[in-house]
């Protein structure tokens, strides 16, 4: 093969690569424009009215706060849940489980991870709702309910059991990337530290977790991503009430979420700012999702590049 | 002189397979041992069973016995024995995560009974054993993995010498490395044996003549000739050994 044909198959790659990345972002950009030019309705009636805390459609007033702030909460809450248990399974998958352990254990992860989000909201709805109501929520309740976070009475669907759905549904992503990262961690590096006297948990500390931190990072932003962005499974389950956090700021009341918001109310929606209302609420959301994906990377690159120069 | 490390019938297996028959071999106190071998001997394998490391392996075994000073290794926790007998390997490997300074310390921060004053000195003491200092002391923070090669297995045998091990295990330390950074090794090594028992593997015949006062020859899983080291070349016993320091094979 001569220089020039090598040149023009690496140009016309070259083309396609930028091609294909032009489509998606025109895409993107008129999913933001949509969302923009239908929820303009709603932005110059009052463009601070979707950060209120009253959403009543009979008088017009449509405040969107509650279902914000669930949304941040219950992500928050799930993430939170999730990364122990996700750290933990890991590890206990890499370096301590016995080799039969682990073959059960990735097919597990596995499944989980293709389980589709109806079916989460099922088995929340109809199994882990009458547990967590008697098991955690009237125990917590009945020792310390006095604090309003976890107040009472304790209704099973709930901010609380939403982010518990949430948090089942993300701990495959976080466990099966921080496994193929821990997994990854080059044996040199690993037989460096037990060398040097190590125990298990020591090489795991001080070289495999640090090896694999960054990537762990990106595993939970795009977790978090996913359960900001999870609507069935929550809508569910998360007792769609849409006075959280302003009537009672306890984790056991029913609340909502702006996914949970969108997907119960828009097909009824007739009137055109409600309509409008509930498009700004998504747009808002995807604002969310755009900005922790942003800083992240930006997080990202600032570590791995003062890695590189240090 | 006094033996510091002892095997006796050594064997070891990955899986089915047997690399290592019954070595008995003794190591003399302060004194630099090479061992020598055509590749895949099962030189790498001895050396991992002497701090325990082969038995890491998945499915791999070790039988007989290893006695530091009359002590079987076997019997005591390889957290322990691994501290009194460290290791260099074969392509540096500092931790990329951590400061040339932590680098140096990274041994010592595990059994957790130092002070920070005390590993400070200890950085600076270490990296001027192994001829470094001056060449990094201006950025002790900076990251270990932005060394040169040569440097990089000088801060890795500094690493393994924080410790104050009692014997030190070098895989062909120098076989990734350029002349210069090779010799200033080689040169180390000879001033390490004041202090430490070194075995050291090598693939050089040169550099085992250069620099070990005793010659260890394995062929096969099996110890063929271990002798002084003049002695080994000049004279070797065995038509084996013969063939392989003339370069006839491997
Ligand atoms: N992880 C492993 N699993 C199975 N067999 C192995 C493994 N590592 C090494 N072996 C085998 O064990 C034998 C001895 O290997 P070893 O690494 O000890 O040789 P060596 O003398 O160090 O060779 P080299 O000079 O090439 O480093 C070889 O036949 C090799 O194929
Ligand atoms: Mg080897």
């Amino acid at each position: 093969m001569n220089k020039k044909s090598i040149f023009f198959k690496d140009s016309a790659f070259k083309y396609l690569v930028g091609g294909a990345s032009m489509v998606v972002v025109g895409f993107f950009a008129m999913i933001f424009v949509m969302l923009a030019i239908r929820s303009y309705p709603s932005i110059v009636n009052d463009p601070l009215m979707v950060f209120g805390s009253t959403w009543d459609v009979n008088s017009g007033i449509f405040g969107g706060l509650p279902a914000i702030m669930g949304t941040l909460a219950s992500s928050a809450i799930a993430v939170a849940f999730a990364i122990p248990i996700s750290l933990g399974m890991s590890v206990f998958f890499t370096e301590y489980a016995p080799r039969r352990v682990r073959a059960a254990l990735s097919v597990v992860i596995d499944i989980m991870a293709t389980i589709p989000s109806v079916i989460f909201g099922i088995w929340g709805l109809w199994i882990i709702a009458p547990l967590v109501k008697n098991y955690v929520q009237e125990p917590i309740i009945g020792s310390i309910g006095f604090i309003p976070l976890f107040s009472g009475p304790a209704y099973g669907l709930s901010l609380f059991l939403a982010s518990l759905v949430l948090t089942f549904m993300i701990v495959p992503i976080i466990s099966s990337l921080t496994i193929s990262l821990l997994s990854s961690t080059p044996a040199e590096l690993r037989e460096a530290m037990i060398s040097l006297g190590a125990t298990r948990w020591e090489v795991v500390r001080h070289v495999a977790l640090p090896f694999s931190k960054l990537g762990i990072f990106a595993a939970i932003i795009l977790a978090l991503g996913r359960a900001l962005g999870e609507t069935m499974a929550v809508t569910m389950v998360i007792g769609n009430s849409f006075m959280w956090p302003f009537s009672s700021v306890s984790l056991f009341s029913p609340a909502s979420t702006i996914t949970s918001k969108i997907a119960s109310e828009l097909y009824e929606a007739v009137d055109m700012l409600h309509v409008s209302s509930l498009i700004e609420l998504g747009l808002i959301l995807l604002v969310i999702t755009l900005t922790v994906n942003f800083s992240a990377r930006l997080i990202i690159t600032r570590i791995s590049r003062r890695g590189a120069t240090q | 002189m006094a033996t510091k490390l002892v095997t006796e019938k050594l064997s070891a297996w990955f899986g089915k397979k047997q690399v290592l028959k019954d070595v008995s071999i003794a190591f003399e106190e302060r004194q630099v041992t090479a061992l020598v071998g055509p590749s895949g001997c099962g030189k790498s394998t001895f050396i991992r069973c002497l701090n325990r490391m082969h038995e890491l392996n998945p499915g791999a075994r070790v039988d007989g016995k290893v006695f530091l000073d009359g002590l079987d290794i076997y019997g005591m926790d390889p957290m322990e024995v691994r501290r009194k007998i460290g290791m260099v390997f074969q392509k540096p490997n500092p931790f990329p995560n951590m400061s040339i300074s932590d680098n140096v310390v990274a041994g010592i921060r595990l059994s957790g009974d130092a002070r920070k004053s005390d590993l400070d000195e200890i950085v600076e003491r270490t990296l001027k054993s192994v001829g470094l200092y001056d060449e990094v002391k201006e950025d002790l923070k900076r990251s270990g993995a932005s060394l040169s090669g040569g440097q990089q297995q000088r801060l890795c045998i500094a690493r393994a010498l924080a410790m104050q091990p009692e014997v030190i295990l070098m895989d062909e330390p120098t076989s990734s490395l350029d002349p210069a950074s090779t010799s200033r090794i080689e040169e180390l090594i000879r001033k390490l044996k004041s202090e430490i028992t070194v075995i050291i593997i090598t693939h050089n015949v040169g550099q085992a003549a250069r620099i070990s006062d005793k010659t260890a020859f394995l062929y096969l899983g099996e110890l063929i000739e271990y002798n002084d080291t003049k002695a080994f070349f000049e004279s070797p016993k065995s038509p084996i050994t013969e063939r392989y320091i003339t370069g006839r094979f491997g």
